[in-house]
This record gives structure tokens, C-alpha cells and sequence, in this order.
């Protein structure tokens, strides 16, 4: 076990392997360690290429690690959301277990208090983050098309686009007639083969891992990279405490898999989990404290609705999170009646169990109406979400509860969580316009589920990045007030939450983060 | 840990009354499947406390739940589904699970629909290339994205 690093990063997921791969690109002769409390996953021996596939969905790949219950998962006291905690601990994060999804944040989502009075705005815009979008795009490998008229024009992108499948051409159908923007969604997926990757072979569960690597994932885009360049890892280890002395962070204590207790010494620490994990190891400092940590936690509520055609349109084929989206409604209208926006996405059907445990709905009927209902349902249903830009509450937050501790010794973090009025008139409104949409595309039933419960994938906000200390956790470069040598990364120094995925914008900070510290540790 | 107490008739009777099949339509019954064994471990594979939620099903159950009417049974699961869902919901779950991953319902679903039995791996699926022509509307419309000033 080292016993001292220059840079200590905590957490192999999606921005923390980006940030290591940059910085070690950009600043020489310099120690840099990541510890992550996961394993490596082997991808190419997905549960997809087995006949109980859809049993890990329920289990081993479940989103919810209490659920999970996976060696590296830590319990998250969710008792007080109504949106529970969705992460994967492992080496690539939770890009192990996603949909791929891969828009960009759209330069009105960096100021929306300036444009619409809440929340507040980011110490940096668009312009800031696209050549770093444009990296990591290079790195992740993205399938869509350049053009989307409800984003800045972009670069070209590394993939043709998806392909599709005859529930998104129903959708597109029902979008032209009415007159309502759409496009391919942007994915994380390679659709033609690379000398690393084969192309997506429209298989379905991108959830349980690719075992083509056609849907990217962190640890396939940036590891060897990070490593090539001199990143060191250590794997099935967590970090129980941040150790300090005089305003500084010290060292790391940190517990491996056979229960061995470390400290390795540092000079800087870089957070990169999720916003859960990082309010848990901030509260273990002594001297460090910020009334504002904690607060505001946006999780996009989501609502989902699906429609049922009369036809078998085997929409248990291609990606499931990636064929078309609807940005219609992402910039604010007030005479709606809410501000800020929502976008629409489509989702595929699934395979039989999924289907029948309600995918992503309630379950199908028990009982004499079951096969019915069955037959009616499998292969005949598309989705659409209702993904809603979410207001940073400071009723909505997490709690760390220093008396009660988890297997590994760790506090355990509770989730507060509600809707907001301005997120509830909203997601009522894109419910109803979800439900146009599939009449127009000629759904014959529709159903509702007007909040996915287990659908706290972006855990965002807890520790805001702004231009002042007084109402902000973390400075631009993701620096900490008060404690200048720990560096946050994962999305919780993010004070808003646009109406779309994070991770493209996640990584692009983390990009930027790392060239702001190559530059400033290489000037001393 | 206490040994469950059970009989088989009662959880061949319970994923019959859950999944009673469609004799005309071909769908066989979960219970006449013989898919007993396989749902008790999937109560415990899929649940961590899967041996706690058996052994309250099985309280929860009448002792004479195989022998009543299915009127009778229905009416039970229904009662058990309102005061005890956290116990119902997870039976449901581990029932579809045994019956909906079995290779002999699989074959049903292909021939029903088309859907292969195999897993999605390695073979996928073939779908049509994207065409580009269909975003010639939303093209024509122009940029509706909000710079900022």
C-alpha cells in the first residue's frame, strides 16, 4: 500500500477517471493515486449473454444499492425521499450500469437565475465547457448527429446515429405532426466497430453492462489511458477519513477489503463519487464545517409515460434509454405556468420479466387477466420520460448521521427529499403533453407513473460551486472554501440541474478542473 | 435460522392463483410448472431478507389455502396484497421471476410473439439504419435553443 501520494482521487467513476487521465496528462513527475471502493467489472461477461439476464436487473445490477447489496454498496438511509438513491460502485461508476444517454448541458442552463429568477447561476457557461465536451466526447466515443436545432451547433459526432426501431418511428411520426422538435439522442455508443469496440448490436440492456464495449463506459474510455500516462489504482478500498491539520487535508485513512486500516499522505484530494459519499467524508474532518453543505440535492423527478399499441412492435430491440428526445419544452414559457423546463425522452420496451414487473410502470395483473394483459403489453409499449429540471431546495438535502455507521465504519447518509410546487406544476404539464405525443403517434391505451421512484441516478447539488464563499461550498475550479487543497468533481458542486443527463457536462468539468490544477501546481 | 414450514400444495396453489395461465391461449399455470423450488430461491436470491418474507407468507397463509375454491384464494392474495404488501409484492416479484426466466415459458413467449428464447447476447438484433430525411421538419423550423445574453 502507498504511503504518500501528491494527488489522492476518490472515486474511479465517470469524473474521476476523466479528471486522473487529464491531469496526469498535463503535469509530470507527480504521484497520482486513485482509490475506489468498487472492483473491475468484466464487461464482456455481461449478464446479457445469459438466460436469467433480467434476474441481475433485479439484483446484482439493480440501480438502488440497497437493493444491490453488492460488497463495495454502502446503505443510504432513503426513508425520508420519495426518490431513491440510484449509483453503481465499481471501477467506471455508475457508466457500468447506464443507458448511455449523452446530451450536452445547453447555455441556458448555466444561468438560471439571470434568465429566470431561481436558483443560481454557474461561475462558468457553455462556452467554457464545449472544448472540453468535445475531448471527452472523443474519448467516450458518441453516436447522434451535429445539427440538433435545440442545442449550439456542435461538432461532428464519432458515430452515425442509432438506428431505429419501429416504436421510434411511430414517436418521430407523432412528433412531425405535431410540429414538436426532436432528434436522435446523442449516446455514449459505438455504432460502427473501432479497433476496441464493436458496434452496438441493438440488444436492449445497457444496464447490465456491454459486452461489445459498443456502449462506452469510464473505466473503458479512461483507464488505460490514466494509467499509461502514470495514474496508480487501488481497487476494493474505501476511504473511511479525512485527516487535517490547519486548514489543510493531510491524509487519507483508508480500509481495504480484509479490513486493513491505512493512511496514505497527500497533498492534494479530489472528491469525485457522488454527492452522497462526498458529504459523508467531509463530515468526518474535525476543523471543517459549512452551513450550506448538504443542502439543496437535485435529483431530476422524473415521471414516465408509456403507451400501448396495437400492434407487437418488438420495442424490446435496440438501446433503451437511446433512440429520440424532445427538447420542445426545455426552455422556459411562463404562461405554463412554471419556470425552467423538461425534456422528453424515449425509452424501448423490455424483455418479458421486466415487462411483467411492471418495467417501467406498476406490474401487470396477478390473477385470471394476467396472460391477457401480458400479450397486450410485451413488445407493444414505448416510454417517455419526463425528465424535470429540478430547483435546488434547501429542504431537500443530506443528512450525515454520525451515531449510526455502516459495515465499513462510515456514517450513514440520510436522503431528504420532496418535490418542489414549481417541479410538481411542471411535471404535470409535461405528463400531459407526453400523453399528446403518444395519441399522436397512435398509442391505443396509455398509462401513467407520474414519479420513477427508483430513479435517483444524478445526484446533483450539496456542495455548489460559486464565485463566493458566502453562498457557495466550492470555488469554480472546484476548489473547497475553507479547506484550498480538496478539490470536488462529482456533480454535487453543480448549483443547478438543467433538464437533461449530466454526465457529458460532469466529465467536461472534471476535464477543465484538471487542467486548472495542472496549471496552477505546475506555476509553483 | 428456524426452518421454513410449508407444503408444497400451498406454494403450487399461491403461484397458480398468482399466474393461473390461459388454457385456450396455450399460457400454462406457474404452479402446475412445478416451479415451487425454484420460486423459494428466488425469494431468497432476489431478497435479503428472503427467508423472513417466507416464513410471514407462510403465516399469513391459511393452513387450508391449497384445498379452498379459487374464489376463495383470490379473495386471500387480494387481503394479503392490501395489509401486508411489502411480503405480497415481494412473492410477486420472485413468482415472475421463476415464470418468466423458465425456458419453457420462454419458448411460449417466442412463438407467441416472435420474441427469441436465447438471451440478448451475443447475437442482438437487427434494426434499420437511421434516415436522416425525417428530421427534414424539424430542420425547416430553425434553432429554437435560448442563447443568453
Amino acid at each position: 500500500m502507498p504511503k504518500a501520494a501528491d494527488i489522492v482521487i476518490v472515486g474511479a467513476g465517470a469524473s474521476g477517471l476523466a479528471f486522473a487521465w487529464r491531469l496526469a496528462t498535463g503535469l509530470k513527475n507527480c504521484r497520482i493515486l486513485i482509490v475506489e471502493r468498487g472492483g473491475y467489472v468484466n464487461q464482456r461477461a455481461a449478464p446479457s449473454l445469459t438466460p436469467e439476464w433480467e434476474l441481475a436487473l433485479q439484483k446484482s445490477f439493480h440501480a438502488n444499492p440497497n437493493i444491490r447489496c453488492n460488497d463495495a454498496d454502502y446503505p443510504v438511509d432513503d426513508t425520508q425521499s420519495v426518490i431513491k438513491p440510484a449509483f453503481f460502485n465499481a471501477i467506471g461508476g455508475s457508466t457500468i450500469r447506464w443507458g448511455a444517454h449523452f446530451p450536452r448541458f445547453r447555455p441556458s442552463d448555466f444561468y438560471p437565475h439571470k434568465l429566470d429568477g431561481v436558483a443560481a447561476d454557474w461561475p462558468m457557461g457553455y462556452d467554457d465547457l464545449v472544448a472540453y465536451m468535445d475531448i471527452n466526447d472523443q474519448m467516450m466515443g458518441v453516436s447522434g448527429l451535429a445539427g440538433d436545432t435545440a442545442n449550439p451547433p456542435r461538432s461532428p459526432r464519432q458515430y452515425p446515429p442509432l438506428a431505429s426501431c419501429e416504436g421510434s418511428k411511430r414517436l418521430i411520426q407523432g412528433a412531425n405532426q405535431l410540429g414538436w422538435h426532436w432528434w436522435p439522442a446523442d449516446a455514449a455508443i459505438a455504432t460502427t466497430d473501432s479497433t476496441t469496440r464493436r458496434a452496438c448490436n441493438n440488444c436492449g440492456p445497457c444496464g447490465i453492462g456491454c459486452p461489445r464495449h459498443a456502449r462506452a463506459s469510464a473505466d473503458n474510455a479512461y483507464l488505460a489511458a490514466a494509467q499509461h500516462a502514470g495514474v496508480e489504482l487501488i481497487q476494493h478500498t474505501v476511504v473511511t477519513r479525512i485527516l487535517t491539520s490547519t486548514g489543510q487535508a493531510k491524509a487519507i485513512e483508508i480500509r481495504t477489503q480484509n479490513g486493513e486500516k491505512f493512511v496514505i499522505d497527500l497533498e492534494h484530494l479530489v472528491l469525485a463519487g457522488n454527492a452522497i459519499s462526498t458529504n459523508v467524508l467531509l463530515s468526518s474532518m474535525n476543523d471543517w464545517n459549512n452551513p450550506l453543505l448538504g443542502k439543496g440535492l437535485m435529483l431530476h423527478p422524473t415521471a414516465i409515460v408509456t403507451g400501448f399499441f396495437r400492434d407487437n412492435l418488438k420495442s424490446y430491440t435496440g438501446p433503451f434509454a437511446t433512440s429520440i428526445v424532445s427538447q420542445q419544452f426545455c426552455e422556459t414559457e411562463r404562461k405554463r405556468g412554471f419556470v425552467r423546463g423538461f425534456q422528453l425522452q424515449a425509452l424501448r420496451g423490455q424483455g418479458p420479466l421486466t415487462t411483467a414487473l411492471g418495467g417501467y410502470g406498476n406490474p401487470i395483473a396477478w390473477g385470471r387477466s394476467h396472460a391477457k394483459g401480458f400479450s397486450q403489453t410485451f413488445g407493444h409499449g414505448m416510454s417517455l420520460t419526463v425528465t424535470c429540471e429540478d430547483l435546488p431546495e434547501p429542504v431537500n438535502r443530506i443528512e450525515v448521521n454520525k451515531e449510526k455507521l455502516d459495515h465499513f465504519g462510515m456514517p450513514i447518509a440520510k436522503m431528504h427529499y420532496r418535490l418542489g410546487s414549481n417541479t410538481e406544476r411542471m411535471k404535470k404539464y409535461g405528463i400531459e403533453r407526453a400523453q399528446q405525443w403518444l395519441r399522436a403517434a397512435g398509442a391505443q391505451k396509455i398509462s401513467v407513473n407520474p414519479l420513477s421512484k427508483q430513479a435517483g441516478f444524478h445526484l446533483m447539488g450539496t456542495a455548489p460551486m460559486g464565485v463566493s464563499a458566502r453562498d457557495s461550498v466550492t470555488a469554480p475550479d472546484g476548489r473547497l472554501y475553507g479547506v484550498a487543497n480538496i478539490t470536488i468533481i462529482d456533480a454535487s458542486v453543480f448549483p443547478s440541474s438543467s433538464p437533461v443527463n449530466p454526465t457529458s457536462t460532469l466529465q467536461a468539468i472534471a476535464l477543465r478542473a484538471a487542467d486548472l490544477m495542472a496549471r496552477r501546481l505546475s506555476a509553483q | 435460522m428456524t426452518p421454513l414450514k410449508y407444503s408444497d400444495e400451498t406454494v403450487c396453489a399461491l403461484l397458480d392463483c398468482l399466474i393461473p395461465g390461459e388454457a385456450s391461449s396455450g399460457w400454462p399455470a406457474a404452479g402446475q410448472m412445478g416451479l415451487g423450488n425454484r420460486f423459494i430461491e428466488l425469494m431468497r436470491l432476489l431478497h435479503r431478507d428472503g427467508d423472513q418474507l417466507l416464513q410471514s407468507l407462510f403465516n399469513v397463509l391459511p393452513d387450508d389455502f391449497a384445498d379452498a375454491t379459487a374464489e376463495t384464494q383470490v379473495a386471500c392474495l387480494a387481503a394479503i396484497e392490501k395489509t401486508c404488501p411489502t411480503i405480497f409484492d415481494a412473492t410477486l416479484k420472485a413468482c415472475y421471476s421463476a415464470y418468466y426466466t423458465n425456458p419453457e415459458v420462454r419458448e411460449i413467449i417466442e412463438a407467441k410473439t416472435g420474441y427469441e428464447a436465447r438471451p440478448p447476447q451475443p447475437q442482438g438484433y437487427p434494426l434499420e439504419p437511421f434516415d436522416e430525411s425525417l428530421l427534414d421538419p424539424v430542420r425547416a423550423r430553425g434553432p429554437i435553443w435560448r442563447p443568453v445574453p
